[in-house]
């Protein structure tokens, strides 16, 4: 290949002018940002003192974002109770839905007709309300339903009697309403799942003499699992916020416990911020979690599982390294 | 020989309509070989399905090892098997496919051990002892770790043989088991059905490998339209064919 018969070749990487155009401007952008969250700005009120015989006026300023007050209600126990009470309420919905989506999928793909209309039905209604009106219709069920019993149907014959209003109360009604609405949207999530698994799957377990419970359960369900975590994940996160609702019936949530605050102090914008980055912190620790999971039940379905963040920073940095070490493996040309 | 393994009188199957077995007759005797050949859609696969309840065949009469098929005779009726009784049934006749259909997310030894340890109730530890002696039997030793998309559709077919095979069948059934496979890796699974062959189990092949019709098979089926139109020994069947089909059958696979 070479002329002089050198067995070694340096190799050009196309240069993307362009690219580092953008990347720069994008830093630049980004920096700016950075900046006027640690900015400071002027309050309009001065600071004065007398310096050999002059008087000498500096106007106090204070953090934009008001770091300092987040920073103190940042672990106050309000803050943090409301916290618990938010991830309890995603936590227990999202056990409800996901269960019960399950189940809903299944009816869905269920070969007799009456299950699979329910389920159908079920799915209908609850995505088709809003799920603030289904959380307030949940709060209020006693109008509709006062005392509640566990009998014989159609007869006077009762168990247990107890009144609608001692049982639901906000918070049973908030994880009910929450659990309930999400089972709709999660029902579609399993069934897209279950549907993506090739029927051979199915045959083959059959063929070998499991049941459909069995075959369900150890053969379908894992398998379907790589594409339901995804989007449940999604639901997840969604659910974290979407807790917040349940401040209209009186639950005292993150945000709830951050608006009672600003709501007697008027620091606005620093409760919404402490609220804000708790929300984003759990986020991040459910991202991770979804992460590890996929992971978990990509296997089988990739050749070689994806890269931890950790094993890619360690390959970019052996990568980099290797730059640096001179000299670079040579090319082996074939003359 | 006693009763037959296989039994099939005036066997009828349609889907939504379209007649696809229209009254088949076939005979499988204990510890032989038979194989089915035909065109594509003249209802060869239907059939084996129906051998093992996959299918529920329609009307006539199918018998496995001397009992109807789903049905149990008493007092002049049938009744139907419940699903307990089907899984049992089903266990007991191994059953290989051609898209090898192995359990995707399992590494090849749970493939094979998950049938024993699920339906038959077998420990663990035994199941994998089994495992090991049947994956040495197809030639696969030290495959045990790998997942299904790892290793080639010679070696998946071959597992799936031995997972059909952990469940120790008195029947197998092969749905065309070389056709999805690329030429050079056909051999390989052909000679582990030669070998299951010699040691004498009963096995119904639906294929298109002529050369492996003639050499394993102790009789052969053509089926073409949903009726059998001609059986017999595969030598006089495939040399010297009667019926006009068959022949210009073979005219083109051969």
């Amino acid at each position: 290949m070479t002329e002089n018969g050198d067995a070694t070749v340096k190799v050009v990487p196309v240069r993307h002018v362009g690219q580092w155009i953008a990347a720069a401007f994008a830093l630049l952008l980004v920096a700016m940002l950075i900046h006027t969250l640690f900015s400071k700005l002027g309050t309009g009120v001065y600071s004065c003192h007398i310096e050999s015989g002059i008087r000498r006026c500096r106007q106090i300023t204070e953090w934009r974002f008001s770091w300092n007050v987040v920073g103190r209600y940042f672990f106050t126990s309000e803050i943090l109770h409301g916290l618990l009470i938010t991830i309890e309420l995603t936590a227990l919905a999202m056990v409800i839905g996901v269960l019960l989506g399950v189940l809903v999928a299944v009816m869905r793909l269920s070969s007799n007709r009456l299950l699979s209309s329910l389920a159908w039905t079920y799915t209908w209604f609850f995505r088709g309300t809003p799920v603030l009106v289904q959380i307030v219709v949940w709060y209020n069920i006693a109008i509709l339903y006062p005392s509640l019993s566990l009998g014989i149907p159609f007869t006077h014959l009762t168990v247990v009697h107890f009144m609608t209003k001692t049982v639901i109360t906000a918070y049973v009604a908030s994880i009910v309403a929450l659990g309930l609405n999400e089972a709709a949207y999660m029902s579609e999530i399993a069934r897209a799942g279950l549907i993506s698994v090739e029927e051979g799957q199915t045959e083959a377990a059959i063929a070998l003499g499991m049941t459909r419970r069995q075959t369900l359960l150890s053969i379908v369900l894992p398998q379907a699992m790589r594409v339901i975590i995804p989007p449940t994940g999604n639901e997840l996160i969604s659910m974290l916020k979407t807790t917040s609702l349940v401040s209209t019936i009186g639950v005292i949530d993150l945000l709830g416990a951050a608006s009672n605050i600003y709501a007697a102090n008027f620091l606005i914008m620093p409760l919404l911020i402490v609220a804000s980055l708790w929300y984003i912190a759990v986020t991040t620790v459910l991202s991770v979690g979804q992460f590890y999971l996929e992971r978990h039940f990509a296997k089988g379905a990739l050749r070689s599982p994806p890269l931890t963040p950790i094993q890619r920073l360690r390959c970019d940095v052996a990568g980099i390294l290797s730059k640096f070490r001179t000299p670079h493996p040579a090319r082996e040309v074939v003359a | 020989m006693s009763t037959p393994m296989v039994e099939a009188r005036g066997v009828h199957k349609s889907y939504a309509g379209v007649e696809v077995l229209k009254g088949v007759d076939l005979t499988v005797v204990r510890g032989e070989v038979t194989c089915l050949i035909g065109p594509s859609g003249s209802g060869k696969s239907t059939l084996l399905r129906c051998i093992n309840h996959l299918e529920k065949h329609d009307a006539g009469e199918l018998r496995v090892d001397g009992e109807l098929v789903g049905y149990e005779a008493r007092d002049g009726k049938l009744y139907e098997r419940n699903d307990k009784q089907i899984c049992v049934e089903r266990s007991q006749i191994g059953m290989v496919f051609q898209r090898f259909n192995l359990f995707q997310h399992l590494t090849v030894l749970e493939n094979i051990t998950i049938g024993q340890v699920k339906v038959k109730g077998i420990e663990p530890e035994a199941a994998r002892v089994k495992a090991h002696q049947l994956l040495a039997r197809v030639g696969l030793e030290g495959k045990e770790e790998y997942y299904p998309s790892q290793i080639s559709g010679g070696q998946q077919q071959r597992v799936a043989i031995a997972r059909a095979l952990a469940m120790e069948p008195k029947l197998m059934l092969f749905d065309e088991p070389t056709s999805a496979l690329d030429p050079e890796l056909v051999g390989e699974v052909l000679d582990v059905m030669k070998d299951l062959a010699e040691s004498g189990m009963t096995m119904i092949v639906v294929t298109h490998e002529m050369n492996f019709a003639r050499e394993a098979a102790n009789t052969i089926y053509f089926l073409d339209g949903g009726v059998i139109e001609e059986s017999g020994n595969p030598r006089e069947v495939l040399s010297a064919p009667k019926s006009v089909r068959l022949q210009s059958f073979l005219s083109k696979v051969l």
